[in-house]
């Protein structure tokens, strides 16, 4: 199972210190979100796996707690507010 | 009569929970001296909060309004664990209720209860699919405008 984001221009982010809105041109919703969720999204221009993802953050960046579970977490939020897809 | 804002008593701490998650390393000049830290299980509560967009309705009409799973335009398809609509008999997925949901039971549903008549895993799938309603699909002006603030 594959995850993706939608393309760019589908939204609208604004950094507000810790949290970033994101507006989702598609549904109208605005979403405010924190770490760990932008650096998913950015990770996920391209569709990834919950096991390849978990790889590219690791490779940007110092995980705290390089936890599958905890990523699946993350993407079940992401998935269930519509920012991220299952390809 | 109006109520003083009381001041708060207590030490605050949610700057400092929310702020936790990131530490970006710098020197005063600002070089990296490392990488960034990430987070990935949640500090509290979750990383994501959707603000619907505003609609006015009164109370009672929230929680007798009616959300379809799937909609009109989709009659006929199962519902997948993730909520996605997919063809009738699809293994893994899930029958159409029998009946709409009312806003109230939708409303119970997103506080811990489940869905009327559906087991852990249907009620799963159909809050799934609840949630990924879209503007223009039947039940969202319903399901949106349950998004009050608490």
């Amino acid at each position: 199972m594959r995850y993706r984001a939608p393309p760019a221009d589908a939204l609208i982010a604004a950094h507000l210190d810790t949290l970033t809105a994101i507006f989702h041109r598609r549904s109208g919703i605005t979403h405010l979100v924190t770490s760990p969720a932008p650096e998913i999204l950015a990770a996920l221009t391209h569709p990834l796996t919950q096991e390849e993802l978990l790889a590219r953050l690791a490779r940007d960046y110092d995980l705290a707690d390089p936890d599958g579970d905890a990523l699946a977490a993350r993407l079940d939020e992401l998935v269930a507010s519509g920012l991220v897809s299952i390809a | 009569m109006t109520d003083p804002i009381t001041p708060a008593t207590g030490p605050t701490t949610q700057a400092s929970e929310v702020s936790a998650s990131v530490d970006d390393g710098t020197t005063a000049v600002g070089v990296p001296t490392r990488r960034r830290l990430l987070q990935l299980g949640a500090i509290g509560a979750g990383a994501v909060v959707s603000i619907r967009p505003a609609l006015a309705q009164t109370a009672g009409s929230v929680l007798n309004c009616d959300i379809p799973v799937p909609d009109m335009g989709h009659a006929g398809n199962f519902i997948g664990l993730d909520g996605t609509l997919v063809p009738a008999g699809t293994k893994g997925s899930f029958a159409p209720p029998g009946r709409p949901f009312k806003g109230e039971e939708v409303r119970r549903a997103m506080s811990g209860s489940r869905l009327p008549g559906t087991s852990y895993e249907s009620n799963r799938a159909y809050m799934n699919y609840i949630r990924r309603l879209q503007r223009g699909q039947g039940g969202f002006t319903c399901f949106a405008s349950l998004q009050m603030p608490r």
